[in-house]
Order: structure tokens, then C-alpha cells, then sequence
């Protein structure tokens, strides 16, 4: 029973790092109808962040509270220079998106090299959870993805700037005619997106190397999750991140992690024909 | 369109195809007099660390052959190609230097699928490779010589020591390729003449950021050695996941493939008492390697990391500069029957290429990871590579 304990354990703190990248994926994809392959890098940019503020002397808790400022800043950037100009046109987004990853990933190896970065941990230590050590600072990193999530869905389902955001991803047009500045708020989202994965590299840049490459790990099982979960819906890359990373921990566990690669591939197929709009999605009401 | 117009755009299509080929030919300088190894390694994509290493170790070989008057009246010239750390570009690449620069030989890459990629195109082309990176073994063939480790190499001193040392319950754990596959085959056939035990073998997709379940079940296997085969930054999340677990107190790693490169990646007080086996440490006081590092101080800086691809790709020109003396002509086979047999003085000693296997026999070290640094134990001497050549 604890050994269960503990795998789930394992697994909520996969999940909800997965939740974090995929939930700013989703909410710019089901709002903007931007698919943003540089999501990845905007997490290597966050993760990044925290260790050049490591450098310079602050300490982890400032770069964990400048890295999502700092990535917000540069999704804000990118949206205006880039991504406005190309709204409604899918394939482009891909695209430009993929370049701006491209740009991002070799301007961190024009300044910081190819190579590998690690940080030291911020809490060391271990608490025993159900009779086994477990990494303090794992529990830490759960916390502050719950927080996000919570602080995400309280915005988009508390606030008026939530109200208006959900009538943009229901009706774009309609919304618009309704008086709701969707440009504003395509700005506004896209920021909020960047600042999630900035958040989710800089939480996460104590326990993995910090290299250009970095991203792409994410990406991928942060796409299946929105897949899976359904596009355009906001609990979608929740049910979608649970999912993906509970099968990939406990088949990891039980079995290794070259078949819990195969089996999430597998159980994606099999969700996606069976709940072709995802599994959060609403159903269809008769008209 | 008239006829001369069409002409011009046939010009203007062929320099552009050649542009997009890679850019005008390259003549050499000095009209005929010059030898040139073509160079293909990564230099973006992933493994640039390495293709760094390999031309630190290619610079300063050319550099000193040439001041030392160069191969029978030959300068030596090093066209460097970036294979992207991809076997398709490095095909590419392969190809167009021996059509267009008609280089002597090559040297590089890095991975396996890339140079067994190359492969065909050197057979056919009758173009030795001069292959310097540690690998499974099994690569062989007139057109082949590897100047790196093999699997026996690595392995055969380095477990027996694990085994006296830290006790006699193995774990493998390793990236899902064919290096650590084969690294470990190797691994257990060891284990077994040493009466020890395999506790578990494991391989792991790239690219996963979670380690885990893997040392939860490491933890619970008892092993007390760990055989670790996972490169580049996937080791380094795994290193990191692995001390903030706790599991380094239970076992001790044993380090395949490990270079100097990692050094400082683990952060400060990390990524300590590491076991490896290499053919060169770069703190080794003896004379040889003392002057070699400083040489390539010289060259590129104080603060360079130099690891064994260094020096295996300084070795594998050094052995193309007196195979040629030896054979007292400059063409590609006159080389291949020179390198055949051949013993070279190498920063670490006498190396020598197998006259059959075209694998090298080299001093072998066992060091540790200590501070910032490599700490060589042992000097291990010569080694000779089983290169699974049949």
C-alpha cells in the first residue's frame, strides 16, 4: 500500500509539471488558435533565467520569481513582433513558431555554449513520506504547480478577463461583436502562456541539466496531453497531463521507461479514436 | 528565349546548385602540395561539445605537422564539415568531400548511426575513415580504423575494481542504443567471470526527464554498483535526480563513456566518486600528457576541458603523418598499408594499430571523479581491443 503511495507520489509530481507546460500550450492554442512550438524554449528561457540569476549572486527564490516575468517579456515580444501577424493561419503559426524556436534555442548556444548546466538543489534534504525518502524540494515543486494551476483556473473561471477569454475561445467573432477587445486579450493570453512555461523551466531547472536541447522533452508529452484531453478547453490539458503521465510513471515503474514510452503512444491512439475531441471535451449539444 | 540567355541561366542555376552544395570548391593553397583530411563532425545539433573536443585535437595535430615541414613535402589541411549530428547530412558531406575536395581520408563523427551511415560511401569511394570516438566495437573493414576505446577496454578492468572495491551486486542502466546495448553485453559477460551478480538491466529513451522510477528501483534491486551508459544531458538529469534521492549513498557509479566534458556540469560538490576507465586524464602528472595539455592551452585557452577525444583525434593525424612517411607515398591506399601495424608515440605512449582489426592498443587509466577534477588511481597499461572484427 505505501509502495503504492509512493509511485503515485512519483507520478503527481510528473503530471503536474506536464500540466504546467501543457496548460499554457492549450490556453494559446484553444485562444489564439496558435499551435506555439517554441513552447518548449520558452521553458528553457525560464529554466535558463533562474540559473543566470543563480550566477549573478541572487538566489533561487529571485530567479523563480524574475523567469517568468523575464520569459512573459519576451512572449510579449514575440506576439507583436511575430505572432499577431499571422492569427487564423494554422500551418503558418507552426511555422514561424518552429523558427522562433530554432532562433531562441541557438541564441542560448551563441551565449551560453552547447553545453550542460545543473544547479544545486535550493532545499536539500528529505522527508520520509510513507516510510521512504523523498526529495524535499520535489514536494516544493508540486506546490507551486498546484498554485499555478489553481491561480489559472480562478482566472479563467472567476474573473471577468476569464469570462471574456472563455467567450473568445467559444466564438471568437461573436465575442468581438459583443464589444470584447480580442486583441488585447490575444496579447494578454499569449503572455500568460509564456509565463507559464517560464515558471515550469524555472521550477524544474534544479532537478535536470540545462542545455539548448532542453525543451523538446517537454514538448512532446505536453502536445499528447492536449490531444488527448481535447483542444480548445481549458480542463482539457488537465485530464490530458493526467493521463500521459500517470500511464508514463507507473509503467515506467513497473515495467522500464522504453515501454512506458511505447504504451503512452499506444493508450494516445486508443483515446483519440475513442474520444475524438478529447476527453474533457463537452458533448455536443443537440441542436 | 535565345540561346544565350538560357546559357547564362544554366550558369547561374549551376553556381547556385553548388552554393547550396556547400559553397564554391576549395582550392588548395600551394597548388598540389597539400594533403587534406576531410573533417565531419557535429558542430550543432546536439553533440557539439564533442565535434569541439575532436577539432581541438585535429587543430593542434595539423598545426604542429605543418611546422614540422609537413608529410613528405606536404602541408596538411583540415576542411571542416558540420554533420548537423545527422547521419544523412554526414553522408552528405562525406560525399561531396571526396568528390569535390578529393580529400585523403576522413575523420570523425561521433555517433554510430552517423558513421555507419558513412560506411558505404567510404567503401565504395576507397576512403579510409579515421574514426577516434570510444564505441561498441564490430565496426570493421579495409577503409576503417577506429583510434578509441572498445567495450573490452573500458570494462575489463574497470568492473573487476568495482567488484573488490564496492561489492559484487552489478546494476546497468543505459541510454536504448546500440553503445550502451552492447557495452553491457560485454558488462555481464565480466560480472559472470567475476562471480558477481547482475541486480537489474535497464535502458532508457532519450529525452526523459524523470528518473524517478528508475532509481526508486535501482534503490530496491541491493545492487551496489552502478554500470551508467546514458551520454550528454540526459546523464546529468539522471546524476542530479539520483543524489537528490539519495541513491548515491547506496551505490557507487561506475561511468561509461565518461569525458572531461561533463566535469563542472553536475554543479559544485556534485557528481563525486564516479568510477571510470579512460585512455587519457587530463591531471595525469606524467610528462607526456602534462606537455600535451599544455600545448592545447596554448592553442585554445586556459580554461578548455580536455578530454580523451582530444587526444584519440591529435593521435589518429599524428598515425596518418608517420603512415605516410612509412610508406613513403601520399595516396589512400599507400596510407591504409602504412596505418596497418603502425606504432605511434601518443601524449600517454606507445599506441599501436592492429594490422587486421584496425582497432588501437593504448594505455588505459582508471580515474575518479574528484572537486572540479578527474583524479587518476591507477595507470593500467596497455590494453588491446577485442574489436568484434571476426
Amino acid at each position: 500500500m505505501d509502495q503504492l503511495a509512493i509511485y503515485f507520489l512519483d507520478a503527481a509530481n510528473y503530471v503536474l509539471i506536464l500540466v504546467l507546460v501543457a496548460l499554457g500550450l492549450a490556453i494559446v492554442f484553444g485562444l489564439m488558435g496558435v499551435i506555439n512550438m517554441a513552447h518548449g524554449e520558452f521553458m528553457m528561457l525560464g529554466a535558463y533565467a533562474v540559473m543566470v540569476t543563480d550566477r549573478h549572486g541572487g538566489s533561487y527564490w529571485l530567479g523563480l520569481l524574475l523567469a517568468p516575468l523575464a520569459v512573459g517579456v519576451v512572449g510579449f515580444l514575440i506576439e507583436e513582433a511575430v505572432i499577431r501577424r499571422i492569427y487564423a493561419r494554422v500551418l503558418d503559426t507552426i511555422l514561424a513558431s518552429w523558427g522562433i524556436s530554432l532562433m531562441l534555442k541557438q541564441g542560448i548556444v551563441l551565449i551560453f555554449g552547447p553545453g550542460s548546466y545543473s544547479m544545486a538543489t535550493p532545499i536539500a534534504g528529505n522527508v520520509l513520506v510513507f516510510g521512504a525518502p523523498y526529495p524535499v524540494f520535489r514536494l516544493f515543486i508540486m506546490g507551486v504547480s498546484l498554485a499555478a494551476v489553481a491561480f489559472t483556473f480562478w482566472m479563467f473561471f472567476a474573473t471577468r478577463f476569464g469570462l471574456a477569454a472563455r467567450a473568445v475561445i467559444a466564438n471568437r467573432a461573436m465575442a468581438g461583436c459583443l464589444g470584447i477587445n480580442t486583441r488585447r486579450l490575444d496579447r494578454l493570453t499569449f503572455t500568460y502562456g509564456a509565463m507559464l512555461a517560464g515558471l515550469a523551466g524555472a521550477v524544474m531547472a534544479p532537478l535536470i541539466s540545462l542545455d539548448p536541447q532542453m525543451g523538446l522533452g517537454f514538448l512532446v508529452p505536453a502536445f499528447l496531453s492536449i490531444l488527448v484531453g481535447g483542444l480548445g478547453s481549458i480542463l482539457g490539458p488537465l485530464a490530458g497531463a493526467a493521463t500521459v503521465g500517470v500511464t508514463d510513471n507507473l509503467i515506467a515503474t513497473l515495467y522500464s521507461p522504453v515501454w512506458a514510452q511505447l504504451v503512452v503512444f499506444a493508450v494516445v491512439v486508443v483515446l483519440i479514436r475513442l474520444f475524438p475531441s478529447g476527453l474533457a471535451a463537452r458533448r455536443r449539444r443537440e441542436l | 528565349m535565345t540561346h544565350q540567355s538560357r546559357r547564362r541561366f544554366l550558369g547561374s542555376a549551376a553556381a547556385a546548385g553548388m552554393l547550396a552544395a556547400g559553397g564554391l570548391p576549395r582550392f588548395a593553397i600551394g597548388g598540389t602540395k597539400t594533403i587534406k583530411i576531410g573533417a565531419v563532425q557535429p558542430f550543432s545539433g546536439g553533440l557539439e561539445l564533442f565535434g569541439n573536443q575532436a577539432k581541438l585535437g585535429l587543430d593542434l595535430a595539423a598545426k604542429e605537422i605543418n611546422d614540422g615541414g609537413g608529410i613528405l613535402g606536404h602541408k596538411v589541411e583540415i576542411l571542416y564539415e558540420d554533420n548537423k549530428t545527422d547521419p544523412k547530412t554526414s553522408v552528405e558531406r562525406t560525399a561531396s568531400l571526396i568528390r569535390r575536395d578529393k580529400v585523403l581520408a576522413l575523420s570523425g563523427p561521433i555517433t554510430s548511426n552517423a558513421r555507419d551511415a558513412m560506411t558505404p560511401t567510404l567503401t565504395r569511394m576507397k576512403t579510409p575513415l579515421l574514426y577516434a570516438t570510444n564505441y561498441e566495437g564490430g565496426a570493421c573493414g579495409r577503409y576503417l580504423f577506429s583510434f578509441n576505446t572498445v567495450p573490452n577496454q573500458e570494462l575489463e578492468k574497470l568492473l573487476p575494481m568495482m567488484n573488490a572495491k564496492f561489492g559484487n551486486s552489478f546494476y546497468m542502466f543505459g541510454a536504448d542504443y546500440v553503445w550502451p546495448q552492447k557495452m553491457f553485453e560485454a558488462a555481464e559477460g565480466i560480472v559472470k567471470g567475476l562471480g558477481g551478480t547482475v541486480a537489474g538491466k535497464e535502458f532508457t529513451p532519450w529525452g526523459v526527464k524523470d528518473f524517478a522510477p528508475v532509481i526508486r528501483r535501482i534503490r530496491e534491486s541491493g545492487a551496489k554498483v552502478l554500470v551508467f551508459a546514458l551520454p550528454g544531458a540526459d546523464g546529468i538529469t539522471f546524476i542530479k535526480q539520483a543524489e537528490d534521492f539519495g541513491l548515491m549513498k547506496d551505490v557507487t557509479v561506475a561511468f561509461l563513456g565518461f569525458a572531461e566534458t561533463y566535469l563542472g556540469a553536475f554543479g559544485p560538490g556534485k557528481g563525486q566518486n564516479m568510477w571510470v576507465t579512460v585512455p587519457f586524464v587530463a591531471s595525469d602528472p606524467s610528462p607526456g600528457v602534462r606537455d600535451f595539455v599544455g600545448r592545447i592551452r596554448a592553442m585554445a585557452g586556459k580554461d578548455v576541458p580536455i578530454s580523451h577525444y582530444v587526444m584519440t583525434h591529435y593521435n589518429s593525424l599524428i598515425a596518418v603523418r608517420d603512415a605516410l612517411n612509412r610508406a613513403g607515398k601520399v595516396d589512400r591506399e599507400a596510407l591504409i598499408d602504412g596505418l596497418e601495424g603502425l606504432t605511434i608515440d601518443s601524449p600517454t605512449g606507445k599506441t599501436s594499430i592492429g594490422a587486421r582489426d584496425h582497432h588501437v592498443t593504448m594505455n588505459m587509466y582508471q580515474a575518479v571523479t574528484e572537486g572540479a577534477g578527474l583524479k587518476l588511481v591507477e595507470a593500467l597499461g596497455p590494453i588491446a581491443p577485442r574489436a568484434g572484427c571476426g
